[in-house]
């Protein structure tokens, strides 16, 4: 997965948000939600903040092409490498977040399309919520991904898990 | 057979589940729904264990977890827990548990000799005994108090068992699952509100299971079950049994410790024993209770002296009987209830004494357990009744304590004799016993309008709900806290066998506010937190003191409520997960290579690489040294904190940042940068490099690089927000490697497609490359003084990279090194790091201060420029080598003048780093010296008492190794 | 505590790191007594028993700066701002 962080030159947020509702046809939203374009994502990170994502693309042309459409309104930087990504779904999906994830993931507070940046055993993470699956995206720092997986094994395993790699 | 004293029908056990356990070894029998306790008062057991300090025979007081007497040791082997209340442990097949404080037996106890020496062991005791001789102190004192204080032993081996922390959120907490909080959650539930139930016991039902009434016409249980019923089927109503609620934080923080599996024997697989909860909920109702309390009379501490609620409890949930001939003592209306369920139940009742008709128990009689009891009447007469066990009812005292985490203070209430809630904290409301409703019927009503309440607050519309009928029994009281004409100890507190003189001898010496009496006495402290003792001691203290209680106050209430086991604390959080490992790029590479690690800060980083025959790690170190400075090496630096910054005022704001100027640098170069605090220290160091016109890269040092992005975004949002400045860190984007030495240019020809030239890239050059086919970047930087390149490739590529790197320098005896060469060629070349960079000193002090622009404003110019710190006399950097070569140096070591005194007015400075040299020879240092710079060539002692140091060595330049930087050069 | 920051709701406090004083102002480092004032900007404090504006930042979540006012005696927190309003959402 292709991923890039867009911050909003200061003063042309509101050019930014034209240059990628021009180009990826989404408006970008002004909080932690996300805007799906076919397979590039963006979302919302913080003020003027976004991470872009593209499932399948190519992480260099991706990036190359992300910031010569945005050049001079945002800055966009390279974090493909950045991150461990993991997608988790299931009927006990809830209670496994529960165990370390600080933010209120009950349907009526954080419903699909909603972003969290928090922390998660100490590990600063991305939490995305796809659907109502319920299925959700964490992010979590590359190098702390082993830590992450201890935990979020440790919390998994009294429900039981599978594992597959995308 | 389940027990001499269990009643042939009733309570609310599965007498089809018979389970058979152990106490003190000795087998006995209980069923499903009993608790240790219930099941030992079935069997008979009275005496389960010794008191703290006296070492006197106790037995069960209460049925709840406010029991100070019943600690038992539990479980065995890994899984041995002491100090478990056998009130609220649930009875599984075969569980063990044993008496404490007791040696050889129970019944035989050696320690029993300090109960007929306690007119010697009164309050203050050990702070009047253990003072002098001082010398006494360490030698002898500390390994007596030691071994006499503490009860019970812990497992002494790591818990085998699974800990968890867990986040909840609701519209509405309801604690505690008696009459008033059954009914706030039924209330709040049926408005479709988010609501947590949380309750202690493994049972809904509060003290409705313990006592013999009705609602709305029908036993009371079956009420219970029928609501349990409506809120499992509520999907918002969430049920958590087994989970006390212990503290109460701000903004509608709660904590809460759910015993998951500590009613089996060992947890399921994967399963935790116990998980610690962080609640949010907008609204609590707190529905604990209420707390019986005692009354202070002649050996009120005897085996088979129990509160009236727990003999109630026992008779009516448990069908066991605290004993064959029942006597009950009360100051209330619940002494007849007890005599009326006793009787009910086909126990004997011998008497009950009322205090309210001036009649009073002076004394019980009985040393393993009660026999007989004196009894005096208003009128002095006095009599001797026989019975085995006496039930003592002194009043309630709400369950106040969650209402005063937050700092509110209870008020005194005449009408039950008792402190009840004050101000409460946001958000909480109080019901039932808790709130001083003493009565069913009340609690009833209050639990239902604080349920509707709660979640109107919350935004839900009300929903119909009605009052079920219930009476009010009889709950009056008149005060009686302590029989005058006692004989023997009548105790106030008796987990920490506190008595009335005690307490009297506290006020006498001057201790009488109730902090002060808690201190000197113990009063209140420990697993129980005098929750059965604390207002008795301080109706006797305002007695004492001739006060009303109200002016005595009470202590403060702080959290646990109850015990909570650290294992339910950490959490996931022990061992290798006590905090987040970092693991840089080349971690799977290292590993094979057999690198020793060495954790900095979060990361885990290769410290040298040891190769077969090196017998200690200094060996390593020098040869990787020495290969690095005659060939080539290797080190991972991923770890520093790595930040693009970008916008038309990149260049300006690094101006601000740093010391020195940026907004020169040309596309392509690199340069070494200095940041400072506002105060004018130093604040970290790294490189800026200039990607493009508005796009810088900084690296940070590894230690600093989360404060230093803290420090960057505040300087940008808070001070100069209308500068176009972007910044992001990219430290996990990128895998970068340093290749140092004379022939790291070699190598790195074989590896990317760049002319490499001094001409095409200079010193501190920067230029986007291709490194093995991946787009990277290279920078021409030096840490060791060597010809150096840093390269950075995207950190998916970083383990296939450094095989790489490797491959290539085969030819040319490329050798990785770790953080110690690093360090040993950083000290050779005196540059600054973290040891240098420690909070205390200036750019001027390290040699740096021509580094501080004068051409513009940045963090910490005007500071930097206070007379004090630009003093010729503060230490400053310079080098450091002993006299006789074979000395070794120790780091924090002080200076002082040659024959001056090791005193602090002679000190002049400190050593900040040392290393062995390789290159010197020698064990090198850099320091901060008074003057330093003035006295090269000079020799002053390096004076290390800690260590037994004290070493003369000479001043040199902090630079020993190639001073004129030819080598940067190859 | 919980801070409800403006980008990204309630928080628990552990995702925030306190600064301090909020109402202080870098002083002009060109003025005559910046000497002066800076030592005042960075040292001295007011220790207001009540509502106090102070900076925390965000830095578990969206790493804003924020300029909470709080009363800090009951902890009571009456406003959430970002400390750079800028142009933002």
């Amino acid at each position: 997965m292709a991923a890039a962080s867009v911050i909003a030159r200061r003063g042309k947020a509101d050019a930014c948000a034209a240059a990628i509702t021009a180009h990826y046809g989404v408006t970008l939203p002004t909080g932690p939600r996300r805007a799906a374009s076919g397979d590039v994502v963006f979302a919302g990170v913080g003020p003027w903040r976004w991470i872009a994502t593209a499932e399948g693309a190519d992480a260099a042309e991706f990036v190359a092409q992300l910031r010569e459409r945005l050049v001079f309104v945002a800055a966009v930087t390279d974090q493909s490498d950045a991150r461990l990504v993991v997608r988790l779904r299931g009927p006990r999906v809830r209670d496994v977040l529960a165990k370390g994830v600080p933010v209120d993931l009950h349907p009526r507070a954080f419903k699909a399309g909603d972003v969290a940046t928090t922390l998660v055993a100490h590990i600063g993470v991305q939490i995305d919520m796809l659907d109502d699956g319920p299925t959700y995206l964490i992010a979590a720092p590359r190098s702390m991904a082993g830590s992450f997986w201890s935990w979020l094994t440790a919390s998994a395993a009294e429900f039981g898990y599978d594992v597959s790699r995308s | 057979m389940s027990g001499t004293h269990r009643l042939q029908s009733g309570g609310l056990i599965d007498r089809g589940k018979p389970l058979s356990f152990s106490f003190d070894c000795e087998s006995h029998a209980g069923f499903a729904g009993d608790t240790l306790a219930s099941a030992l008062v079935a069997n008979g057991v009275k005496l389960v264990g010794r008191s703290f300090k006296y070492h006197r025979p106790r037995g069960i007081f209460t049925a709840g977890s406010e029991e100070p007497n019943a600690l038992v040791e539990l479980r065995g082997g890994v899984r041995r827990e002491p100090n478990t209340r056998a009130t609220v442990t649930e009875l599984y097949d075969g569980l063990i548990a044993a008496s404490q404080n007791r040696w050889p037996s129970l019944r035989h106890d050696i320690g029993a000799v300090n109960d007929r020496l306690s007119r010697f062991l009164v309050a203050g005791f050990y702070y009047k005994t253990f003072m002098w001789p001082a010398k006494f102190w360490e030698l002898l004192y500390e390994p007596l108090i030691r071994r006499a204080a503490g009860l019970g032993r812990a497992a002494g081996a790591e818990d085998p068992d699974i800990y968890e922390k867990a986040f909840a959120h609701c519209d509405v907490l309801v604690i505690g699952a008696g009459p008033a909080g059954l009914m706030a959650t039924l209330a709040a539930g049926r408005t479709g509100a988010r609501v947590i139930l949380a309750d202690e016991d493994f049972r809904l039902g509060g003290r409705l299971l313990a006592e013999r009434c009705e609602i709305g016409g029908r036993p009371a249980v079956d009420w219970v079950a029928e609501i349990e019923a409506e809120l499992a089927a509520m999907p918002d109503v969430r049920i958590m049994r087994r989970t006390a609620v212990t503290g109460v934080y701000d903004h509608g923080q709660y904590s809460a410790i759910e015993r998951v599996n500590d009613h089996v024997a060992t947890p399921p697989e994967h399963e935790p024993r116990q998980r610690s909860w962080k609640i949010v909920a907008k609204r609590a109702v707190l529905a604990a209770g209420a707390h019986e309390r005692a009354i202070a009379f002649g050996n009120n501490d005897r085996p088979g002296v129990m509160l009236a609620g727990a003999a109630r409890t026992y008779v009516n949930r448990f069908a066991a009987a605290p004993g064959r001939r029942l006597a009950v003592f009360t100051n209330n209306d619940d002494g007849p209830r007890t005599a009326a369920d006793a009787r009910e139940a086909g126990i004997e009742v011998a008497a009950v004494i009322d205090s309210r008709t001036g009649a009073r128990v002076t004394r019980v009689r009985g040393r393993h357990g009660v026999r007989l009891i004196d009894v005096a009447d208003a009128d002095g007469r006095t009599s001797t009744i026989e019975c085995d066990a006496l039930a003592v009812s002194g009043g309630w005292n709400p369950a106040v304590h969650l209402t005063c985490h937050l700092g509110g203070k209870p008020v005194w209430n005449d009408e039950i004799a008792a402190f009840v809630p004050g101000a409460l904290p946001p958000g909480m409301t109080v019901a039932g016993a808790a709130a001083g409703a003493l009565t069913l019927a009340r609690c009833l009503g209050g639990g239902m309008t604080a349920g509707v309440t709660a979640a109107a607050a919350c935004g839900f519309a009300i929903a119909a709900i009605t009052q079920p009928r219930a009476d009010d029994e009889g709950a009056a009281v008149t005060a009686m806290w302590h029989v005058k004409d006692s004989r023997g100890k009548a105790f106030v507190d008796l987990q920490n066998d506190v008595t009335t003189k005690d307490v009297a001898l506290a006020t006498q010496e001057g201790f009488g506010s109730v902090e002060h009496l808690k201190r000197y006495t113990t009063l209140g402290m420990a697993t129980d937190q005098g929750k059965t003792a604390n207002v008795l001691g301080l109706a006797i203290l305002a007695q004492a003191s001739a006060r009303a209680i109200p002016q005595v106050g009470t202590t403060t209430y702080r959290p646990p409520y109850v015990p909570v086991s650290f294992g339910a604390m950490a959490g996931h959080h022990r061992g290798r997960d006590f905090r987040p490992t970092r693991l840089p790029p080349s971690h799977a590479w290292a590993t094979e290579q057999g690198a020793v690690f060495v954790e900095a800060g979060a990361w885990l980083r290769a410290q040298y690489y040891p190769r077969a025959g090196e017998a200690d790690w200094l060996k390593t170190v020098n040869r990787e040294v020495a290969a690095t400075r005659a060939h080539v090496g290797v080190c991972d630096v991923s770890t520093l904190g790595k930040i693009e910054i970008e916008g038309a005022n990149a260049g300006v704001f690094l101006d601000r940042v740093y010391a020195n100027t940026f907004s020169t640098l040309p596309v392509g170069k690199a340069r070494y940068g200095l940041m400072l605090r506002e105060d004018g220290f130093v604040m970290d160091d790294g490189t800026a490099s200039r990607l493009a016109p508005e796009r810088f890269f900084m690296t940070t040092t590894t230690a600093q690089a989360v404060r230093v992005m803290q420090h960057l975004e505040f300087c940008h949002q808070v001070l100069w927000p209308a500068l176009d400045v972007q910044m992001v860190s990219v430290s996990e984007q990128w895998a970068q490697f340093s290749i140092a030495g004379p022939r790291s240019r070699d190598v790195l020809a074989k590896l990317v497609d760049a002319d490499l030239g001094d001409a095409a890239f200079p010193h501190l050059g920067c230029r986007e490359v291709t490194a093995c086919g991946v787009a990277a970047r290279l920078f021409r930087l030096s840490f060791s003084g060597e010809l150096a390149y840093e390269l950075a490739v995207p950190a998916r590529h970083g383990d296939a990279t450094i095989r790489a790197i490797m491959a290539a320098g085969a030819e040319f005896g490329i050798t990785p090194y770790g953080t110690e060469a690093l360090g040993v060629m950083r000290i050779e070349k005196g540059h600054v790091a973290g040891n240098e960079i420690n909070g205390q000193l200036t750019a001027r002090d390290l040699g740096l201060g021509r580094m501080m622009s004068t051409k513009k404003d940045f963090v910490g110019r005007v500071m930097a420029q206070r007379p004090a710190l630009l003093d010729p006399e503060r230490p400053a950097l310079v080098g450091f080598k002993p006299v006789d070569g074979a000395r070794r140096l120790r780091a924090g070591a002080h200076f002082l003048k040659i024959g001056a005194g090791a005193t602090a007015e002679n000190d002049e400075g400190y050593m900040t780093s040392v290393a062995y040299s390789p290159m010197v020879k020698s064990w090198i240092g850099l320091g901060v010296l008074r003057r330093g710079p003035e006295r090269i060539g000079e020799r002053v002692r390096a004076y290390d008492p800690v260590r037994n140091g004290d070493v003369e060595v000479e001043v040199t330049s902090p630079i020993f190794v190639d001073p004129e930087g030819a080598r940067l050069h190859g | 505590m919980r801070i409800n920051c403006p980008y990204c709701g309630p928080r628990g406090n552990e995702e925030f790191a306190y600064l301090g004083d909020a109402t202080v102002r870098r002083p002009d480092p060109a003025a005559e007594d910046a000497a002066a004032q800076f030592y005042e900007y960075v040292y001295l404090r007011d220790n207001p028993a009540g509502s106090h504006r102070e900076l925390w930042y965000h830095g578990g979540g969206c790493r804003s700066w924020l300029v909470v006012t709080r009363n800090i005696r009951t902890h009571e927190i009456s406003d959430v701002a970002f400390a750079d309003a800028g142009d933002k959402p």
